[in-house]
Parts: structure tokens; sequence; C-alpha cells
């Protein structure tokens, strides 16, 4: 009776359960999903993370390589992520060149890249105006229920802490870059940025961590970006229905909050990998 | 500088195989909420997932429905991290498509489509890591997944590769010894008919050293076949084990 009422009536369905101030998977409206992260199983990559946030799987992995630095920033290194949302991933998405949400999934996290100074560009550098890493950060999600941002965010963060790249040194004489592959160092990670989105019902109630359902039912999304120093990188609400300045601000309470559990996970998992 | 030694003299391959020998191979199925069936799996440091869909409503044009069976459609992509070198086109390329093909042709021979007419099944395969046998893993994978879906089969499909060097045929082959150039085989068996789904010989290979190779892989296939069959009896006990609660 549930499911059939479910399927005629989502809506009615999902907010029978909010007048409860519960949802269907059972969770409390500010509840998060298990999260779950594993860093550094792909070795063929530099860096590598696994990051699970409920059902919604996503895999980073991180690949470098030597490029020439831009001529009007030699001294800067580049960034390039990229998310893909294969048909693999959920039964939404089309097999083919990436979609509107990959695509607007792959410029959000270049702009948390860019504002949150995750890493410093000029750390890239390896000779000035001559040679810097280029670090192509792939982010694929392998399974699809909503809230792709946070998992992505989560996943490039911890692939990123788990990078080694190689020392590079360019000989005088010849002019050659040499690289040694015995001496790696890891990157320096300046920030760390965490995402929590949050979907809008019916105009005035937040729901964190929305699942794909929440998110096609729910009239519009807040994704905030924060820092370790709390302070804001990123305030994503792409249209939908309107919000109170006093909402937006429980917003930024919460995403701190967040922050801080997120930052607890992390550094309990890279901790546990150092020793080997 | 001598060339790698791919079998010492005293029969060890340089990962310290013996001529027969399987790298280890571990397998998840029902790792995902969201598909019909799914399936992880590991084949020393070749890393696959596969991911069904279906049978389902055909989605795109509906003429090229089949009156009689099911469509399978099969995608096969690399991650860009997968390999040494990052790759640029994860697929889509002329080499995915060609495994994408390959995958197709071998789960055709082995769904009982004909029990789904004008239907689509869609397998998805993504490698995660690539140190040789990637089809392998693919197909192996794919069966997992499959059978997570509850789509009825002939039999397990099992594939596994095989080369020969120095006249040993050796089974499972690594990257290193994939990338030596060597004859190699890749082979897809329905293990208890002992039909072949799928043979591929990419080189040069007397006919009469055929033999050797065909049976390196076919037994290699029956392993991973005793393998693949712990992994699902494994998980159906779980299952039951849940659903007695």
């Amino acid at each position: 009776m549930a499911t059939a009422f479910k399927t005629v009536e989502p809506l009615e369905y999902y907010r029978r359960f909010l007048k409860e101030n519960c949802r269907p998977d059972g969770r409390e409206l500010g509840e998060f999903r298990a999260t779950t992260v594993n860093i550094g199983s792909i070795t063929t990559a530099d860096g590598s993370a696994l990051v699970k946030l409920g059902n919604t799987t996503v895999i980073c992995g991180v690949k470098a390589e030597v490029a020439a630095p831009a001529v009007d920033s030699a001294n800067k290194g580049y960034i390039v992520p990229n998310v893909e949302l294969p048909s693999l991933c959920s039964t939404r998405f089309r097999s083919g060149p990436p979609g509107e949400e990959a695509q607007a999934a792959s410029q959000f996290i270049a702009d948390v890249i860019e504002n949150s100074q995750i890493i410093a560009k000029e750390d890239l550098c390896i000779a000035n105006g001559k040679l810097a890493w280029v670090l192509y950060c792939d982010i694929i999600c392998l399974d699809y229920d909503g809230n792709i941002l946070d998992a992505s965010v989560f996943a490039l963060l911890a692939a990123l802490k788990n990078v080694q790249l190689p020392s590079v040194t360019i000989n005088e004489e010849t002019g050659l870059s040499e690289v040694n592959l015995k001496q790696k160092n890891p990157l320096v990670i300046r920030k760390h940025p965490v995402a929590t989105s949050f979907a809008i019902f019916d105009d005035t109630l937040l729901i964190v961590d929305p699942t794909a359902e929440e998110e096609d039912l729910a009239t519009g999304t807040v994704t905030v970006v924060t820092d370790e120093e709390d302070r804001l990188c990123s305030v994503h609400k792409p249209g939908g229905s309107p919000l109170t300045g006093a909402k937006l601000q429980d917003c930024i309470t919460r995403a701190i909050t967040r922050h801080k559990e997120v930052k607890k996970l992390i550094d309990k998992v890279t901790k546990s990998i150092k020793p080997n | 500088m001598a060339a790698l030694e791919l079998l010492s003299a005293e029969g060890f391959r340089p990962d310290g195989r013996r001529p027969a020998e399987l790298r280890k191979l571990r397998a998840r199925m029902g790792v995902f909420a969201q598909p019909d069936g799914s399936a992880y799996i590991e084949q020393g440091n070749t890393k696959a997932l596969a991911v069904v869909y279906g049978p389902h409503e055909m989605r795109g044009p509906r003429s090229k429905a089949l009156p009689d069976r099911a469509l399978v459609n099969c995608q096969y992509s690399m991650a860009t991290f997968s390999t040494g070198e990052r790759k640029r086109r994860p697929h889509g390329d002329r080499k995915s498509s060609e495994m994408s093909l390959h995958l197709k042709q071998t789960f055709e021979a082995a769904i009982l489509t004909e029990l789904f007419p004008r239907s689509q099944i869609d397998i998805y395969v993504q490698i995660l890591q690539a140190d040789g046998g990637n089809y392998c893993a693919c197909v192996n994978a794919a069966t997992l997944a499959v059978i997570d879906a509850g789509i009825p089969l002939r039999d397990y499909v099992c594939a596994s590769s095989a080369g020969l060097v120095e006249d040993a045929a050796l089974a499972d082959l690594s990257y290193l010894e994939e990338a030596a150039g060597g004859p190699q085989a890749a082979l897809a068996l329905l293990p208890t008919s002992g039909q072949m789904a799928l043979l591929q010989l990419d080189s040069r290979l007397h006919e009469d050293r055929l033999g050797a190779v065909l049976e390196a892989a076919g037994g290699a296939c029956r392993a991973v076949h005793a393998v693949l069959d712990r992994v699902v009896r494994e998980h159906v006990r779980e299952l039951t084990a849940l659903l007695g609660d």
C-alpha cells in the first residue's frame, strides 16, 4: 500500500514523513548519511580516494604530469578537475558526451579549488617558466543517489591528501629534467574545503544531504563550502525557491559543524594508512 | 641490456607465479544499490566494476528492438587514472569500442535472450586499475553482475588469457607479460559444457601450439569458475540469512 502511495503521490508521501520530522530512510531532517572513505586503493593513480555517502559512491583519481606553465603565470602549475557521471551510475544519464549536470559539477569543483586555495598553484611549479605539475583530478560517480557535490569535494580532498609526487630537478648543464622516483613528497594541502548540501522542501523546510529522490522532489538546493577556519569558500544556490537570510545563516552554521565531522574522519583515515 | 626474462630456468614468472597459476582473484557481488545487478572484481592488480540494468523496455529508438530476443548493450570504459600514462579518452576510442563489441558478443552467447523479446539489457563495465587481462576481468565481473541482476544465463561465462613463452603456456597474463608481445589469446568459456563463447588470438602462432595455449586458458577459466561459483554461493547465503531475520 505504501509503495503504491509513493508511486502515485511521491510528494505527498514525503510531506507526510517531513511533518513528523523524519525521512523515509529513517533519518532526521538534519542527519547525514553514513560516510566512509577509502584512500589510496588505486595504485596506478598518484593519489586516489573512494567516498561513499550512503549509496552515493564516488571515486577520485589524481594523475600528475609535467608541462610548461602558461606564459602569463610562469610560476604556477595547473589543477584540472573533471566530474564524470557515466551511464553506469544511474539510468538517468545517457552515454555520450558529458551532460549538463556533469559539466556543472566539474565547473563547481573547479571554482572550489580556485576559491578555497586548497593547493597553492605556486607549489606545483618545478622550474619558473619552464616546468610545472599538472594535476588531473578525475572524479567518477559509480553509484548515483544524490548529493554528488558533497561526495565529489570530499573525494577530491582525500585524493589530493594522498598524492605523492616524485622530486624533479632540472640539470643545469643539459637543461633536461631528471625525475627521482625514489624520493616522493606529499602535496602541501593549504586548506580543507568541505561541501554541505541542503534541499529546500516547499520553499521553507531545509533537509541536509538529500538523496536522488529528495533532490528530484525538492524545490531548490543549496551547497555551502567552508574551510577549517570557518570561512566560506563557496555558496552555490542554483535557482529554485527563494531563501531568507536567516535560513541561509542556518545552513552556514550547519556546514561548519559538518566540516568538523568530515575533517575528523579524513584525519582518522589518513593516520590509519600512514604507518605502512 | 638483457631482455626481461618471462620464465626463469626454475619455471617461475616475473611475479613469482608458476606457468599455470592465476593471480589472486577476489570478487564481490551486489556492491551498489542503484542498478539491478553489480559486481566488483580484482584479478591481481586489475580492478574492474560491472553494472547491469535490465531487462527493461527499449531505450532510444524502438526500431532497434528485436522481435524474438533481448538486445544486449555493452559499454566498456577505462578510468583515466587506470593506466600508467593518463588515458585521454576513457571510452569511445577504437580499442574501447572493440572491447564493448566483444563483451556484447560474449554475453549474447550466454544470456538466455529469447526469454525477453523486445527488451534491452545494459551491461556497463569500468576498469578502475589496469594490469593486464582487462577483457577477462570485465567478463568475469559482468557474469557476476548479470547473476546478481537475476538474469538467466546458460552457464557462467569465465574468461582468462593465456600466452606462450619459450614453448611454455602461461595462464592469466599480467600487463608486463602482455606488453612483451608474445603470442596471446583471450578465451571466454562456458565451463560446464566446455563451449567457447569467444576466442581471440591476435598474434601469429603455429597451429601445433594452439592446443597448449587453449588448454592453459581453459584450465584457468575453470579455476576462475570455481572462485566465481564460491562467490555467488556465499552471496546467496548472506542474502538468505538476511531474509531469514
